[in-house]
């Protein structure tokens, strides 16, 4: 099991990815609004999205645990 | 009485001590690693020189220790292979350390002997390899291991900024043998395979009660992620090797050459009409600032170092009109491309290898500052960021810096600005260079005519729009000489090479102090 976290405190901006798709690393599960800038959240491993812990304009804060993959 | 020897007894003698030296801990402990796929250190040695190109050195040398068993359990060559042999043709020095033997422990005389590969390497200005795979000091050998160890430390030292060091981390490495390659320039691990702790899971768990895996405690996950400890990982041993190779392709032999030029088969002023659309004009959308260096430089071929830790920035060689070039960029898909103090001191070491080894640097720029926080402020961003501002005001190769957006704050002078000693500062038409962005910068200078005025929103636009036409630009820093050209950016990789090679014969200046005191 493989947690993605946010890099950095900001707001959810548009999520890519729902609980049984399959994604492979690298790939933008999610984009995060911060620092005036939407940047990709990416996959860290192959495999399944098991949950995503945040929606749409969520404010989140560095650390925070967004999806995880099986 | 002994009998008289020939050249046929001598002859065999050597043949049989060399078949000794070379079955190291013997067949049992080979095939032992050949089913786990790993190599021995000569076969390692074979596959990363030319063929048949690799001398070995002092193969007859064995501990002299005689306690604890010692005297049963020595091995000529002591656990180590060190020798020369040539890499595309150019002479370079290793050492390979064999696990087989005693667990690749430093004895005195492997110490001794990885000194004298080092002491050779100096003397001639050739790069030095080390494949490591030990578990440290050997212990039957007492505190004379040690005269071994503190010498490969202080040789390392001698030799840093004079010859290139790579150090590649072939298994599980504890204690004294991490800290060698540590103070090299650069080290690669291969993935499940090295580890490297100072102190490993049983000391930890006898002392802090902490349950940890010498894979989750130094595994190459750990090392390439959050220590940037080492700077590529491989996937096995032939990556490894290879990755050495390619890596050394790069890199002079020594700090007094440039590194060789190779022929350039990609047109040296190529235009590229896609880099308009790579880049978003607006400045809320992020982009990978890999794709923009792989546009630009020869054939698309960027070898990027610690891709995977402090992701911010990104750096790495790759050649621009045949010629090594260090390249150091901004990564906007990553904490919008902010500095931090991990990516601050992954710049820091990498410009001063490059300045070491007369590696011209290229920087590209989109900037929006340090990265705010309480965290970061008291991880010292200050004595971390520092580091980039001394390494670029040291340095004296060509330094060519493109501002491609934004060039925000005190940022700007990390990432090598004109007053910084920038050869050539370049700026794309919709760059940015600015102390704050605008809306800030306009909150603060007219917090009280906003507030005083009749609509205090439209006021601010209009502050906005008046701030944004005069300073938000590269024109403005053009017409103050603080951009030497403003590039269309299809032209980006002519233009940089035109400067490329009109700094060519930059003159530096011999240095003038034994050292500076960077903030470490």
């Amino acid at each position: 099991m493989v947690e993605v976290t946010a890099p950095m405190p900001g707001k959810i901006f548009d999520i890519k990815v729902k609980p049984g798709d399959t994604v492979l690393n690298g790939q933008e599960v999610l984009t995060l609004e911060a620092m005036k800038m939407e940047m990709p959240i990416t996959a860290t491993a192959d495999g399944t999205v098991k949950s995503v812990n945040c929606k749409k304009d969520d404010a989140v804060q560095g650390g925070d645990v967004l999806v995880v993959i099986e | 009485m002994s009998e008289q020897p020939t050249h046929h007894s001598g002859l065999e003698r050597l043949e049989s001590l060399k078949k000794r030296a070379e079955l190291g801990g013997g067949q049992k402990a080979i095939d032992k690693r050949h089913g786990m796929g790993r190599l021995t250190a000569r076969e390692r040695l074979n596959l990363l020189f030319d063929p048949d190109s690799f001398v070995e050195m002092n193969q007859l040398a064995e501990s002299q220790a005689v306690d604890f068993g010692m005297q049963k359990k020595k091995v000529p060559g002591d656990g180590v292979a060190i020798g020369y042999g040539y890499i595309d043709g150019r002479l370079v020095f290793a050492f390979a350390e064999d696990a087989t033997v005693l667990g690749g422990s430093v004895g005195t005389i492997h110490g001794q002997k990885i000194c004298r590969i080092m002491d050779e390497a100096l003397k001639v200005k050739a790069p030095l390899i080390g494949l490591y795979d030990s578990g440290g000091g050997r212990l039957h050998e007492g505190f004379f291991a040690s005269k071994g160890v503190a010498g490969m430390f202080y040789r390392n030292t001698a030799a840093s900024g004079v010859i290139p060091q790579i150090s590649a981390i072939m298994g599980p490495c504890a204690g004294v043998a991490v800290y060698s390659p540590a103070l090299t320039d650069f080290i690669i691990m291969i993935e499940g395979q090295s580890q490297m702790v100072i102190t490993g899971p049983g000391v930890i768990k006898s002392v802090t009660g902490e349950d940890v895996t010498l894979e989750e405690l130094g595994g190459s996950g750990v090392h390439s992620q959050i220590t940037g400890q080492a700077h590529l990982v491989a996937k096995n041993e032939e990556e490894c090797i290879k990755t050495i190779r390619h890596l050394l392709s790069y890199l002079p032999a020594n700090n007094e050459e440039s590194p060789r030029t190779v022929e350039c088969t990609d047109d040296p002023f190529r235009q590229d009409d896609t880099l308009e659309e790579l880049v978003p004009a607006d400045f809320r959308k992020s982009y990978d600032m890999r794709l923009v260096i792989k546009k630009v430089v020869d054939n698309g071929e960027f070898f990027e170092l610690l891709p995977d830790f402090a992701k911010s920035i990104i750096i790495g060689f790759t050649r621009m009109d045949g010629q090594t070039v260090g390249i150091v960029g901004n990564q906007p898909n990553y904490l919008a491309g902010c500095l931090d103090v991990d990516s601050s001191d992954k710049a820091a070491r990498f410009i001063r290898f490059c300045d070491a080894f007369n590696i011209p640097l290229i920087n590209f720029v989109d900037v929006p500052g340090y990265f705010p926080g309480v965290k970061q402020e008291k991880m010292g961003i200050i004595r971390h960021g520092a580091k980039m501002l001394y390494a670029y005001g040291e340095a004296t190769v060509p330094k060519i810096t493109l501002a491609l957006r934004k060039e925000y704050g005190g940022a700007v002078m990390a990432m090598c600005c004109v007053g910084m000693g920038v050869d050539q500062m370049l700026a794309w038409p919709i760059a940015r260079l600015v102390v704050l962005d605008t809306v800030t910068a306009v909150n603060l200078i007219f917090r009280k005519e906003i507030k005083a005025a009749d609509d205090p929103e439209a006021f601010r636009q209009k502050m906005i729009d008046e701030y944004d036409h005069k300073y938000s630009n590269p024109f403005h820093a053009a017409s103050n000489m603080l951009v030497d050209a403003v590039i269309k950016p299809c032209e980006t990789r002519l233009q940089l090479i035109k400067a490329l090679r009109m700094l060519k014969n930059k003159k530096r200046p011999e240095p003038f102090r034994r050292h500076g005191n960077i903030p470490l």
